[in-house]
């Protein structure tokens, strides 16, 4: 696994925004994403919330349009593909599917 | 400098092929000599990449009547559909259409891509409505979904379970939800299920949109498409009139009258030259053909069938059941580069497609069959793909396919 969520900053919490039951479910997410970008993996690089998914990955934008649809179905949300577009980074995806995430709670 | 710096990778792959003279996207049709073959790099070539599949390049009543549009009504219509474009011939082919599919209403765009963009930017106001889209639907759709500003969200291909969460998670304050799906999808050449689709859209109260552009004149009893037998219960049919009907244009066909509006509402409808008299005129008559002479279809599924049978029997590895579109998948885009040309040296053309253009992670051989491939097209297509077989193992199933 060259996935793992250890070297993740922990912005949210340096921001003092967000409480500790949000950051847990951040680091959650985070893996999610992770477990599924592992296999796609090929560069071998170190998954971080600033990894870029196209530069870093050198996936194309469909894979992330296809990975989107796990994470939505995992988390019961839709997250809409002009927002998706707008993400580069890892760390901008879980934002992305948190602020999904509490709009359609 | 700083403009040309993202072409660093496209110009790589693409220097590298081209001189390597191998470029499958850099191929010209030096002399067009029928319907299925062409000069290619100086080589008598068959053509199973070129979507004619209904034959229709070379009809005679359709070079006739082009031929007397040219004359009476001149070259061009010098304007769009919105002012001065619009000839009798485009309300004629209008009319045709909508009597040919059995709705009430078509509207005709410039091409097949203007037809999905206008229809989607057309009919979606991105401040109330949503539109839902197959993953794997053409870029058009994916254009259109952009043009119009749209929030748009994929469901899994050809999965009307995928299609249902996704309705069921729409706000409930969302207006118009519009649902995109194609009849026959052209990279694979898998099939969807549309009267599942129809059913799961009208359940949660959203319209559905089916492209036929590679199905229209194709499926069904009648070729209406993939939909025919649900045509009563489709929102929007689009299609294009550059593959079956060897012209170029398109159109978005409906049994709801609002969709008249979009000649108002629909930017790709009024800010673009309409079709010339010569290609609604060809598209015309090309309609009149297949619609009252069914052999033509009855032709092209006898060759797309021995074709897929030849092929399976090679034990290649195939996308999809028997269609006209049948692609062989490999796990490279260097495996596939190899193939394409080698087919083009066995002299047969196929499309190449490679990711992100095809579903999955493979890339593709796709080879077009068309009612006009004679028995001895038919016998070189399956002497190539055999050789093919015989020198890419990849190309072949094996027990991880």
């Amino acid at each position: 696994m060259a996935a793992t969520g250890e070297s993740a900053p922990k912005s949210g919490v340096d921001e003092g925004g967000p409480s500790g039951g949000i950051q847990e479910d951040d680091d959650l997410v985070f893996r999610k994403i992770c477990s599924l970008l592992d296999p796609l993996n090929h560069t071998g690089v170190k998954l971080t919330r600033d990894t870029d998914l196209v530069a870093d990955l050198e996936i194309d934008s469909v894979a992330v349009l296809d990975i989107v649809m796990d994470v939505e179905d995992t988390y019961d949300i839709s997250i809409p593909v002009n927002v998706i577009s707008e993400t580069r980074t890892i760390g901008q995806l879980v934002d992305a599917i948190h602020v999904t995430k509490k709009d359609q709670a | 400098m700083g403009l040309f710096e993202k072409f660093e990778k496209t110009a790589t792959l693409y220097n590298g092929l081209e001189a390597a003279g191998q470029n499958p996207f850099s191929v010209v049709m030096e002399e067009v000599l029928g319907p299925t073959r062409a000069k290619i790099r100086g080589r008598e070539t068959v053509l199973a990449g070129t979507h004619n599949y209904l034959g229709q390049t070379f009809e005679k009543t359709a070079i006739a009547a082009g031929q007397k549009a040219l004359e009476v009504e001149g070259t061009g219509t010098t304007g769009s559909r919105f002012a001065n474009g619009t000839f009798s011939g485009h309300k004629k082919l209008e009319r045709d259409l909508a009597n040919y599919l059995g709705v009430d209403y078509c509207v005709v765009f410039s091409t097949g891509y203007v037809a999905n963009l206008g229809a989607i930017a057309g009919l979606i106001d991105p401040s109330e409505d949503v539109v839902l889209i197959d993953a794997d639907c053409h870029a058009c759709i994916y254009d259109g979904c952009q043009l119009a500003g749209a929030q748009t969200i994929r469901f899994r291909h050809n999965d009307p379970e995928s299609l249902d969460k996704r309705l069921a998670r729409v706000p409930p304050e969302t207006k118009g939800k519009l649902v995109c799906i194609e009849g026959m999808y052209s990279m694979y050449g898998d099939v969807a299920p549309v009267k599942e689709f129809v059913d799961v859209a009208h359940r949660h109260g959203a319209h559905l949109l089916v492209d036929e552009a590679h199905s229209f004149g194709i499926y069904g009893e009648k070729g209406r498409g993939v939909a025919e037998d649900v045509m009563d219960q489709i929102d929007f049919y689009s299609g294009t009139f550059s593959k079956s009907l060897a012209s170029i244009g398109g159109f978005v066909a409906s049994r709801h009258p609002e969709v008249e509006y979009l000649r108002f509402s629909s930017r790709p409808y009024k800010f673009t030259a309409s079709p010339s008299p010569s290609t609604i005129a060809t598209a015309n008559a090309a309609l009149d053909n297949i619609a009252s002479d069914p052999s033509i279809r009855a032709k092209l599924w006898e060759n797309a069938n021995r074709l897929h049978a030849a092929f399976t029997q090679l034990g290649l590895r195939l996308a999809a059941a028997p269609a006209p579109v049948i692609s062989v998948l490999f796990d490279t885009r260097e495996e596939a580069f190899a193939a394409w040309n080698f087919l083009l040296q066995h002299g047969v053309y196929v499309n190449m497609a490679i990711p992100p253009g095809t579903p999955g992670k493979e890339s593709l051989l796709r080879l077009a069959v068309s009612s006009a491939h004679t028995p001895e097209d038919i016998d070189a297509l399956v002497s190539a793909y055999s050789a093919l077989a015989e020198a890419f193992p990849a190309a072949r199933r094996s027990a991880g396919h």
